[in-house]
């Protein structure tokens, strides 16, 4: 009667596989996840481990959430242990606790013959699972970049920070794990300097108390070193904003040629005026003080003379830029020092070793 | 010819009263001292000399301005049996600084002697052309001036025939103060009756003058 049954059941799942219309078939995972979950509920553990295989056997989509394969290992391994496979359902819920050392079955789903045997598993699996930001800037120095590792169960694990090639690049931590653990990195190098490359691994082998290595998770991380642009040092006054220092000979010969002229139209103004017989002694006079004023002119603006009012602005304008550079270069200094790194965290790659 | 001379002064009020707009007033005030000394031949000679107050005031707005002057003082005759004379003289000129170093001017020049036998009063409408210029840095500016009468009323017997002038000088301007020292020497003349009286006047200007910027 029960292989009659089953027989139905897969006689119409064939016709929903190979005869249903094409838009049924694009749900197919779905709808074998589902065939496996009714059946499970339905007490049909043989049919319910057929269909999830069937359904854990495809490879996952890229953006599949672990969760809905969680799901589907959790049915499986349970419906292993209900044909009394108890092997299989340890191996299934072995991968169950290697895809997400976090997961727990629902107490109120699955009965304790399910969870105990999950547990009892997920206590000999040593692993972890790295979590980090996706894409994150950081500006080095203690506790810049956090990495966060979640374990399965207590174990010891090593974390470091390798070159491509394997070789050590930064040993970060070493020792126990119980739940889970804050790994900080200060963004440098073991010698305390800026990375000098663009891409180092991060890597967590597990192992055993016995110190048995388990597993080894290893992330990709692309650094990229970002400094601020320095600004540019003022440039120097220019020669035209600077005023001359020294007197030029054009004012001196000024105030010589113009008392002179002024001092002959002085003498000369009766002869063009036509006045006759005037007295020169008042004329003279004034005359000889305007040309005394051009000679004292020239004295005073002799060539060469020092433009005191000339030489403080300049003064001025010479401090104004000192200042600026000097605020420059401090700027500069402090965008020198302000430098970060930006950390892209790529796929991560898991490693089980060998079996004896 | 006063028509014409009162043409003259609209033309020239004319060509500054574009820069009335919005223009602020720059008055400029004096006191001289001008040792004055009055020679007329007519055709004896007589000699006058003394001293006058002149005050003169200027009210300029940008390339316009009106100066006005007062001349008063007492000139005694050289000879010494002659008489004084009072000299009274006044200005009105309405000027245009055509460049930034020459004024074109323009007005009546009223001059007054006090006789013991009446006021002799000359009346004198006068073009006058100025230039002014520093030549000692910015402190010290030096100024020449020529006018020309161009119409008379003189109440002397002999009739007018033609006057000129001219003025020179330099004014000191005090950097830190709106004060300004004055030192020029003047002289007009004037030909009456085809030159049979000529009249000369001239004489040292001392001063100080308040200008406000």
């Amino acid at each position: 009667m029960t292989w009659r049954r089953h027989l139905a059941w897969l006689g119409g799942l064939a016709w929903a596989l190979g005869g249903a219309p094409s838009f049924l078939r694009a749900q197919a995972p779905d709808t074998l996840f589902a065939a496996g979950v009714r059946a499970y509920r339905s007490l049909e553990f043989d049919l319910a481990a057929w269909l999830l295989r069937r359904d854990l056997s495809k490879p996952p989509t890229a953006g599949a959430p672990i969760a809905a394969r969680a799901e589907g290992l959790v049915y499986l391994g349970a419906a292993d242990l209900f044909r009394g496979r108890r092997d299989s359902a340890a191996a299934v819920f072995r991968r169950l606790v290697m895809l997400d050392p976090r997961y727990r079955p629902s107490l109120l789903v699955f009965p304790p013959e399910v969870t105990n045997l999950y547990d009892g598993v997920r206590l000999q699996t040593k692993t972890v699972v790295v979590v980090l930001p996706r894409d994150t800037t950081i500006v080095p120095g203690p506790g810049a970049f956090g990495i966060w590792i979640i374990a399965s169960s207590f174990q010891l694990v090593d974390v470091t920070l390798r070159y491509e090639d394997g070789a050590p690049f930064r040993p970060l931590y070493s020792g126990p794990i119980g739940d889970s653990l804050n790994v900080p990195w200060d963004g440098l190098d073991a010698a305390g300097g800026l990375p000098a490359i663009n891409r180092v691994v991060l890597r967590v082998a597990s192992r055993a108390p016995t110190g048995e290595l388990a597993g080894i998770v290893q992330v990709p991380l692309d650094l990229r070193l970002s400094r601020p642009d320095t600004l540019p040092l003022p440039p120097p006054p220019a020669d035209a904003q600077l005023l001359p220092e020294r007197a030029r000979s054009g004012a001196a010969k000024r105030a010589v040629t113009g008392g002179a002229l002024l001092s002959g139209v002085v003498v000369l103004l009766p002869a063009v005026v036509g006045g006759t017989d005037t007295q020169s002694g008042p004329r003279v006079a004034v005359a000889a003080t305007v040309g005394l004023a051009g000679l004292l002119g020239y004295v005073l603006h002799r060539p060469g003379r020092p433009l005191a009012a000339n030489v403080r602005a300049n003064q001025a304008l010479r401090d104004a830029w000192k200042q600026r550079v000097a605020t420059t270069t401090a700027e500069n200094a402090r965008r020198r020092r302000d430098v970060r790194v930006a950390v892209r965290a790529n796929e991560p790659t898991a490693i089980q070793p060998r079996g004896p | 010819m006063r028509l014409r001379l009162g043409r003259l002064a609209l033309a020239l009020a004319a060509l500054g009263a574009g820069e009335l707009r919005a223009q602020t007033l720059r008055p400029t005030l004096s006191a001289s001292l001008v040792r004055a000394r009055v020679r007329s031949e007519a055709p004896a000679v007589d000699q006058f000399s003394g001293s006058a107050f002149l005050g003169e005031g200027t009210l300029a707005m940008r390339r316009l301005q009106l100066t006005a002057s007062y001349l008063q003082g007492t000139l005694n005759s050289d000879d010494a049996f002659g008489a004084s004379r009072d000299l009274v003289e006044g200005t009105v000129l309405l000027g245009v600084r055509t460049l930034d170093w020459l004024t074109l001017e323009a007005g009546p020049h009223a001059r007054a002697y006090t006789l013991a036998g009446g006021t002799q009063r000359w009346i004198f409408w006068e073009l006058r052309a100025r230039a002014a210029t520093a030549f000692v840095g910015s402190a010290v500016r030096g100024y020449a001036a020529l006018w020309r009468v161009v119409a008379a009323d003189v109440n002397v017997p002999e009739s007018f025939d033609h006057a000129q002038g001219g003025e020179a000088g330099m004014i000191l301007r005090l950097a830190r103060a709106p004060l300004e020292g004055r030192l020029g020497y003047r002289i007009d003349h004037a030909v009456l009756g085809g030159g049979t009286r000529l009249e000369t006047v001239d004489g040292v200007v001392i001063g100080v003058g308040v200008v406000w910027h």
